[in-house]
């Protein structure tokens, strides 16, 4: 991102800013983000954003619970400390497959919850900065980058202003 | 939503082909063929045993009849599931299904057939073959068998044909009046039969929750009447509800792939193959609950059943289960890809249909193939154990009679009414369904 200037085009209706978005990319216009109370179905390919990778993170967790938690049971009821419960044998793969199955789970989704926190940049203590504070409520905003001398403010203005905004404004990031 | 996708709903019916009559009739006479030729020629293969000629015929009837009995009610479960799927998506206000729901429609229409082949069974095994298959039913064995004796209010054949009856009536009622009041509103609209298919989905729901579980007792747990288990309920219903996914699943690849119901899309396969997906794991979860807590307790009334099935001869068809019901699925259907693909969706579905009649199958022949004996000190459960005669061709033969039934049934159910409701209230937002990317 070589700018931190953006125009912001607050809409009121999902389907104004939908059409908005599509036609500001089709025009060339340098789309930030689209900040929305709710998902608005087909926004993601409009806006071109890739499959998450969230879901391989998922998996590789996933087999990493598995690793442990098969690790942790073999070694403590067969290597370590093997107690006689019933006459049942030490190293039975049955019998641990409940706690397999809970540590696979917890690892998955607290490595899914850790890798989204460092995707995102979230960290306890960390002011949100919010692109506008009433897109938390009602309201849709769309971000648009001003590229110096490129960027005609004038006539995306009125853009946005005839696809349904109810109000245009500028703001600057502060990164 | 109503971006700029163009939507153009119009009314639509199946056709049937002579390449589909050809196929199902050729599977029909197939299995028809296939059964008669491995009634005959099949001689049980018990060496070792001394057992009359009176008994090895038994042993010929009886293993025609459980295979009966299996494909009867593998095929009756997926037809009422079917209907489930409409209920329940139906009660939890979904609306990504309605584009695809005549074809869990149609699906039902099967169960008059799949009940009336169920009751033949048992009706037939009651009282011409004076028990057949059930051990329970033969006369005497309620009366002498101490461990069966407190099962017999429960377990009198009057009173299980009778709920049977009962049951099965209620539900193709209700399967058949849901699919009226979906016909109707194509042609009158408004939301008149969308409110009143609520109520008879919620009725339905209720009444099917402990109905079913009976029935599964009936037909299925009481071949093994000594043994009982109080998850297999609900293991019956994971097996018959992910094989009604794949079903729909299948035929909604196969409209498409014929250029019908062009108003589901690859979204809509998406996440009937998620749910495919997500019910493989809980027929396992069901699976491992059953197996862990018997294995655990040790209780020789309830670990003769697994014993039977997983060091006996049908160790293979035991371990072959987990395979194609939770391992093939699992690791083949995770990518988001594989279930949008038509090919890994066949593999995948092909697998899990047959993992799933083996897994009835399972639960039928090895309690089924039992001789009665006289209860002794050395024989207390009162029968022979007889090993597993393989999969041969009256197994083969009679899932392929009931696969070109199945066909048949469906796609002449396909061809009454609309291949979608057109007039739904939901059909627009079910056609722009988005998973998103």
């Amino acid at each position: 991102m070589d700018t931190n200037k953006v125009i912001l085009g607050i809409y009121n209706d999902p389907d104004h800013i939908y059409d908005a978005t599509k036609k500001l990319i089709h025009d060339g216009y340098r789309v930030r983000d689209v900040y929305s109370p709710f998902a608005i179905h087909g926004m993601d390919r409009v806006l071109g954003i890739k499959r998450s990778n969230l879901t391989v993170a998922a998996f590789i967790f996933a087999m990493l619970g598995i690793c442990l938690a098969l690790t942790l049971q073999t070694y403590t009821s067969y290597f370590d400390w093997p107690i006689n419960i019933g006459g049942k044998p030490f190293l039975h793969i049955p019998t641990y497959i409940p706690i397999t199955f809970e540590l696979s789970i917890l690892c998955t989704a607290f490595g899914m919850v850790g890798c989204f926190f460092a995707v995102n940049r979230m960290a306890w203590g960390k002011n949100a900065d919010i692109i506008d504070i009433r897109v938390t409520d009602d309201l849709f905003v769309v971000a648009i980058d001003i590229i110096p001398n490129k960027t005609d403010i004038a006539e995306l203005s009125s853009l946005l202003k005839n696809n349904g905004a109810i109000e245009i404004r500028e703001r600057e990031f502060e990164d | 939503m109503s971006h700029d996708t163009h939507i153009e709903i119009k009314e639509e019916k199946y056709i049937v082909t002579d390449g589909n009559k050809k196929w199902s009739y050729g599977l029909m006479i197939a299995g028809i063929i296939l059964t008669v030729i491995g009634y005959f020629t099949y001689h049980p293969s018990v060496e070792g045993m001394n057992l009359s000629a009176e008994d090895l015929h038994h042993l010929v009837s009886k293993r025609f009849w459980a295979n009966l009995l299996v494909d009867s009610y593998f095929t009756f479960i997926i037809a009422t599931c079917a209907i489930i799927f409409v209920v329940i998506s139906k009660l939890s206000n979904a609306s990504w299904y309605v584009a695809i729901r005549r074809i869990p429609e149609a699906m039902s229409t099967y169960m008059v057939i799949g009940a009336g082949l169920l009751l033949a069974v048992i009706v037939i095994n009651f009282y011409v073959l004076h028990g057949g298959i059930y051990h329970w039913a033969h006369p005497g064995v309620m009366e002498t068998d101490p461990l069966l004796m407190k099962k017999t209010w429960y377990l009198s054949k009057p009173f299980l044909l009778i709920r049977l009856v009962l049951f099965t009536a209620f539900w193709i009622y209700c399967a058949a009046k849901i699919r009226k009041n979906s016909q109707n509103e194509d042609l009158i609209g408004g939301i008149e039969n969308f409110e009143k298919n609520f109520r008879i989905s919620a009725t339905f729901l209720v009444v099917f929750g402990f109905t079913f579980s009976m029935m599964a007792w009936d037909l299925m747990m009481s071949i093994d009447a000594h043994w009982y288990s109080t998850i297999f309920t609900i293991y019956n219903f994971a097996t018959g509800w992910v094989s009604a996914l794949t079903v729909i699943y299948l035929i909604v690849w196969y409209l498409r792939g014929n250029g019908y119901l062009k108003i589901a899309t690859d979204e809509h396969q998406h996440d009937l193959g998620k749910f495919m997906f997500a019910f493989s794991v809980f027929w396992t979860y069901m699976w491992v609950a059953q197996f862990l807590l018997i294995w655990y307790a040790n209780i020789p009334e309830e670990v003769v059943y697994y014993r039977e099935r997983m060091f006996g001869s049908y160790s293979f068809n035991f371990y072959i289960n987990i395979v194609l019901n939770f391992i093939v699925p699992f690791f083949l259907f995770m990518m988001r890809d594989a279930k949008r693909n038509r090919t890994m969706g066949f593999i995948v579905g092909g697998a899990i249909l047959v993992g799933h009649w083996n897994d009835c199958l399972l639960m039928v022949m090895p309690g089924a193939m039992d001789l009665p004996t006289t209860i002794s000190e050395h024989n207390p459960m009162g029968s022979i154990d007889i090993p597993n005669q393989g999969i041969g061709f009256m197994e083969i033969g009679m899932i392929t009679f009931f696969a070109g039934l199945f066909l048949t049934v469906v796609m002449k159910a396909l061809t009454k009414a609309n291949l979608y409701p057109t007039r739904h209230p939901y059909i627009y937002e079910s056609a722009l369904h988005d998973v998103g990317v």
